[in-house]
Parts: structure tokens; sequence; C-alpha cells
């Protein structure tokens, strides 16, 4: 549905993404992570169309990956849920689906059962004819992304979707974001939470000052990448922490020499994959 | 205190770094200074010569030794064209006030013993300052020729012989013909008197004391003689039309810097249009906006305060022009300001010295010559050039079509020039 083909786009010296491949595939949830600056936001704009490849090609749709999203008429099957808050709060949330789908080319009774299925989605139906302004977060962000997917793509790209919102927001928009994939549509989703990601994605790109770092699933990048699980021991009065992949061989060692009143194991995730790929120097 | 003087320091701070903020604390006032310096130093030097159309009809040696005064006296571009013409350049707002020299001018002058001579003024509405600057010129001017003609003994011999003459002709022998023929011999020593007194560089009324104003000036309004009666509210409505354009260009000019501020700017363009349809959105509200309301403005001003265009189809048009204008100006202050209030800074601070160069605030013969060059380009004449035109000046449409022309070319130049820099750069 989305292919970027060797993309690469400078902002001066700054070369913010570098020789960028990935193709997405049929009814998946494509995470794209990242330190600030790794170029994901550029990488957005290209697929939306807003920004132009210095080099390399994006193309979405179809299986011939044909169509330009520079093209007005290709971003019909784009949706896109920006990082801030993206509404006109002096107006309703039914206001604003219908503006945004009538930008869209609905109308009538098209227009009309969009708008209400996309309430519902945003689980805003009730409030419908209240003005934005009067809404908390998190029915904001659920709106942000109601308005996404108003016209009914087939590609929906969310950045962070989930930032400044409570638990239950948060959990409500990971609802949303499976049920789409249930739907059928190819989404897109950039976070810094890696939690979301390794709970949602079915594949995860790692990039950092622009360059790809890793693209594959989260079992498999845990494998490549992971390292050695942490075992953490409490014996007697002394606590240790050993570096495994083997955690209950470990632990059977540990217990011959000595008796092991509690132990931990956390295995490697998705935030030790990022840290191993990206290293643990503060980005600006 | 530290924590007052760490708060202050903060606020400082930030004003510096914010560049329109600096620019509005330092540089705008900066730029009124030199505004207003230049618009006073040219006031005490005094103003530009204000333009004048002269219409001798009285074609005597009387009238022009007057105008040859006028001329010396400075103050005034004199252009003496045929009444038709005069009256043609200030309907037109091309000259504010015409100053006709009216059959017998010359003689009066003459002989200001028999009679007060007169001129008459016809003014532009909007050119009332103007309108005072020459009064005041005419009369020192003509003040002028009394003393001259009251220190020259030859002269005022000659008109004390020729009124005798005909006192003595036609008034029928009395005392009261008896002690004017004195009056008369006695005038004739005022040179002598004057020179005795050591009144030398005394006001010209001194001098010529007890013959009351040297000149009579009657005035007319351009567009009264022109059009038949109207009120002052036909230059009032045409100014206020001109204020919805320059609110109307401000806000909505604000409004692409909203939707780039809460980022519903980047979800347009995103969506299946094209920057073009969005530039016409912007300009199509803009525009219906400032024509709906400028004709209800302009309605109210004919159904209730009795203002009676000289042309409604010119009328729709000016206001069609100024709107195209404006809404123009809208998109280039658009793209300069990034931020809802540096765009309204910035509209704000446009605003008010073109208008002020428009000759909206200030009259524009007070500002020095490249001042009033550089008015020239300012939309806000051409529109009241153009509202005024149809309102009340009574243009043709050939006249009508070079503040149309203006109007439309600029608001062309700065839409193209605001819609090439309109990028979805969301900081």
């Amino acid at each position: 549905m989305l292919l970027f083909d060797h993309v690469s786009k400078s902002f001066g010296d700054l070369r913010a993404v570098d020789d960028l491949s990935f193709e997405l595939e049929a009814g998946e949830v494509f995470g794209l992570l990242g330190p600030n600056g790794a170029g994901k936001t550029t990488a957005i704009n290209m697929a939306v169309g807003l920004l132009e490849p210095d080099e390399g090609v994006v193309r979405f749709a179809g299986k011939t990956f044909d169509r330009d999203p520079r093209e007005a008429e290709n971003r019909q099957a784009l949706g896109l849920a920006p990082q801030s808050i993206a509404l006109y709060e002096e107006i309703s949330s039914a206001d604003n689906l219908r503006f945004f789908g009538r930008l869209h080319g609905l109308k009538g009774s098209d227009l009309e059962e969009r708008v209400a299925a996309c309430l519902d989605f945003a689980d805003l139906t009730d409030v419908r004819k209240k003005a934005v302004s009067k809404y908390s977060g998190g029915m904001k962000r659920r709106l942000n992304l109601a308005v996404a997917i108003i016209h009914d793509p087939d590609l929906v790209l969310l950045d962070e979707p989930t930032v400044g919102v409570d638990p239950q927001s948060r959990n409500a928009i990971f609802d949303r974001v499976e049920q789409l994939r249930d739907d059928g549509k190819q989404i897109v989703y950039t976070t810094h939470y890696m939690e979301e990601a390794q709970r949602l994605c079915d594949r995860v790109a790692i990039m950092d000052r622009g360059r790809l770092m890793a693209l594959d699933t989260v079992r498999a990048l845990i494998e490549a990448h992971g390292g050695p699980g942490k075992l953490a021991v409490q014996t007697g009065d002394k606590e240790s922490i050993h570096d495994t992949t083997d955690p209950l061989g470990t632990l059977a060692e540990l217990q011959e020499r000595e008796t092991v009143e509690h132990f931990q194991y956390r295995p490697p995730d998705l935030e030790t994959v990022f840290l191993n790929l990206t290293g643990r120097a503060l980005r600006d | 205190m530290n924590k007052i003087v760490a708060m202050a320091a903060k606020d400082i701070q930030i004003l510096f770094r914010d560049k329109l903020g600096f620019f509005f604390t330092v540089f705008f006032p900066l730029m009124m200074a030199i505004f207003f310096g230049a618009m006073f130093a040219n006031l005490s030097r005094g103003p530009a010569s204000i333009p004048v159309a002269l219409v001798d009809e009285d074609r005597t040696a009387g009238s022009q030794r007057f105008v040859t005064r006028l001329e010396a006296a400075g103050g005034l571009a004199l252009d003496q064209i045929p009444q038709e013409q005069a009256l043609d350049q200030v309907r037109r707002g091309q000259t504010g006030v015409m100053v006709t020299l009216t059959p017998g001018f010359g003689a009066a002058l003459d002989n200001p013993f028999r009679i007060t001579p007169e001129v008459e003024l016809t003014v532009d509405p909007t050119q009332f300052a103007a309108a005072g600057m020459v009064r005041g010129i005419l009369l020192e001017a003509a003040g002028a020729e009394l003393q001259a003609l009251m220190s020259d003994t030859e002269r005022i011999q000659a008109t004390n012989d020729q009124n005798r003459r005909l006192i003595e002709q036609f008034a029928p022998p009395s005392p009261a013909r008896d002690d004017f023929l004195t009056f008369i011999d006695l005038s004739a020593r005022v040179p002598a008197l004057v020179g005795q007194l050591g009144l030398d560089g005394a006001p010209t009324d001194a001098v010529s004391g007890g013959f009351g104003p040297p000149l009579e000036i009657g005035q007319t309004e351009v567009q009264a003689e022109q059009r038949g009666p109207s009120n002052s509210y036909a230059t009032s409505f045409g100014q206020a039309m001109l204020w919805i354009l320059i609110g109307g260009s401000v806000s909505f000019s604000m409004s692409i810097a909203i939707e780039r501020s809460r980022g519903t700017l980047m979800r347009l363009l995103v969506a299946p249009i094209t920057t073009r349809h969005l530039l016409a959105a912007k300009g199509l509200a803009c525009l219906t906006t400032t024509l709906v309301t400028s004709t209800a403005l302009i309605t109210l001003g004919i159904t209730v305060f009795g203002v009676t265009p000289t042309s409604y189809p010119l009328l729709a048009l000016a206001l069609l022009c100024g709107s195209i204008c404006f809404c123009g100006i809208m998109m280039a202050l658009s793209v300069i300001g990034k931020t809802e209030q540096a765009a309204a800074g910035v509209g704000w601070g446009l605003a008010l010295p073109f208008s002020m160069l428009g000759g909206g605030m200030v009259p524009l013969f007070l500002m020095p010559e490249w001042m009033q060059r550089i008015a020239n380009i300012s939309p806000m004449k051409w529109t009241l050039i153009a509202y005024e035109g149809a309102i009340w000046r009574g243009f043709t449409l050939n006249e009508m079509l070079v503040p149309c022309a203006v109007l439309v070319g600029i608001g062309v130049v700065a839409f193209t020039a605001g819609a090439s820099r309109l990028r979805w750069d969301t900081g």
C-alpha cells in the first residue's frame, strides 16, 4: 500500500532522511520509531505529499504503487491524524467531520452516514453538537483520529496519537487502532512509547539520524537486537542482577551455590532494542 | 526583589526574542517618529505647495497682477486653466481647490472703496484643510495688494479721482456726499501718514485699518455644484467602507495564521485539494465578506442617511475592485505573519502608515513631496478615489477605469506574491 524506495530528503546540510526503503504489507500496523530528529516526521510528510523527496520515490495504492501523494486527487486514499490536535474548536465535532468529509468529496446521505459512523467510532455521538473547545483532551484526541478516517481511507497515518492523554483515553485509542486494523486499514503509527508499538504494531521500523536501523516484527527485532534479559536475584540480604538468555539455567546455577529467596526476570523488550540500536545519548 | 527582577528580565528577554514584538517595540515607533518628523519638518518650512486650479474669468491687468502676487507668495501650485477643466479636476480628485476670479475682480482690486474684490472657491469636500490654507494665502495676497495700493500715491490719487467723478456725476449734493468726498481726499494722504507713523512691517490690517476684509471669499463643494444636493455622509460612508476593507483583510490574513498554528492548515493541505483550492477559498471568503458588509453599509447610507450615489453600476464596480485589491493584500499579509498575533500586528502596522499616506488621516499637502509620491502606491488612496468617484464625484466609466485598474493590479500582485510564499510549514 505504501512504498518508500531509496528515499532521501535534506534541509540545507541536514540529511533528515537518508536512503529510506520499506514497503507496507496488506492489513498491518506499521510502527515507525526513532528518537527526536530521527526523520520520522519528515518521512510522514513525504508519505502524505507535503514534502517532495530529493531522491527516490514514495508511492502508494495498489500492487503497482503507481500513485504519487504529491498529486491532490491521489491523497483521497490517505488519512492523517497529526501529532497536534488539528480541529476547528469553535464548531462541533459533527461539523468538523462534515467539513473534512466535504473536502474529501462526500455529500448527502453518504456524508451523514460517515459522520455518524465516525462519531460512534470516537464515542462522541452524545456530544456531537457541542463545540470542540468544551471537550476534554481525550475526546479531542479521539476526534482527531476520527477526522482522519472520515473518508474511509485505506491508509491511515497516526503521528503520536496518544500524546498527552490519560491511561483510559490511551486504551480507548488502542482499541480504535485495533478496530481500524480489523477493518482492513493499513496503519503507519509513530510513537515514542515502546509499549504501544509492542502492543499494536505487526512490524516496526527503527530510524535514527535519517537512516533505517532495523525493520522487522517485534519478536524478530527482540531476538536479533534485544540481547540478554535481566535476572534480579535476592539471597539473604544481598541483591544481584545477571544478564542471561537462559533465565532458568542461570537460576539453577545460583541455587546450587546459595539459597535464592526472591528473583525477578525481565526479558528484553522493544525499549531494549531501541536503546541498543540508537544508543543512550540524549537527542535534541 | 531578586524574584521580581528575574521575572522582569525573563519578560524582556522574551520580548526581544520575538522579532515582531521587537519590531513594534523599537522599529515601529522609529518609523512613526520618522514619518511625523518628516511631516512636521515640512510644516516648519511651510507645507509643500497646494495644487490649485485657477480660473481667471476677469482677465484684466488687475486680476493678472493678483495671480502674479499669488505665485510670488508661494504655498500654491497654480495651474491656470479653463473653468470646465478646472472643475473636472476638482471633481475627479486631482486638485483639491479651484479658485475663480470672477468678472470685475481686477476693477474691485484697484478700487476697494467701492466694492470688495470677490473670489469663489470650489472645493473637494475631502480637502477642507487645504481650502483653509488657500483662503489664508488669498487673504494675505489681497491684503498685500491693498497695502500696495495704499502705498502708491499716484494709484490712490487716480482711484480717488475716478471715485470723485462717479459720486459727483451720480449722487445729488448732500452733507453725506460732502463728507464722503472729504474722506476720499483724506485717504489720498494715508501713505504719507503711514510713513509718519512708522508702521513698516506691521500687519496688513493695521496698515489698511478701517477697510474691513480685503477679499470676499465664497465657497462651494464640488459635488453640490455638479450633482445636486448631498450631505457629509457621502464622504464619510466612502471612508467607512475603506475601513471595512482594511479590517476584513487583516482579519482574514489572521485566519491563515490561525489555521497554521492550530494545525488545520496541515490537514487541509493533506486533503485531496490543491493549494489553489485553498487560496481560492480564502480569497472567496474575504471577497464575499468585504463585499457583503460594504454593500450593507452603503445601503444603510442610501436608505437612512440620504447618500445618493451618482452611479450604482460604477459603485458596484468600485466595491468589487476594492475588495479584490484587499483580498490580495490579505494573502500577502497572511504569509508575512506566521502567527495570528504576528499577522494582526503586521496588518495593522502597515494599515496605519498607508492610511496616513493615502490622505485619509493627514492631508497630503502637509507631507513632503517624497511622501506624496509614495502615497501614489497607497491602495487606500485609490480605493477612496474609486468609491468617491461612484458616490459623489460623478465619474464616468472611463474615469473609473484608472483607479479600478490600479486596485485590481495591486490585488493581483499582492495575491500572487502571497500565494507563491504560502507553504504548509507549520512553524
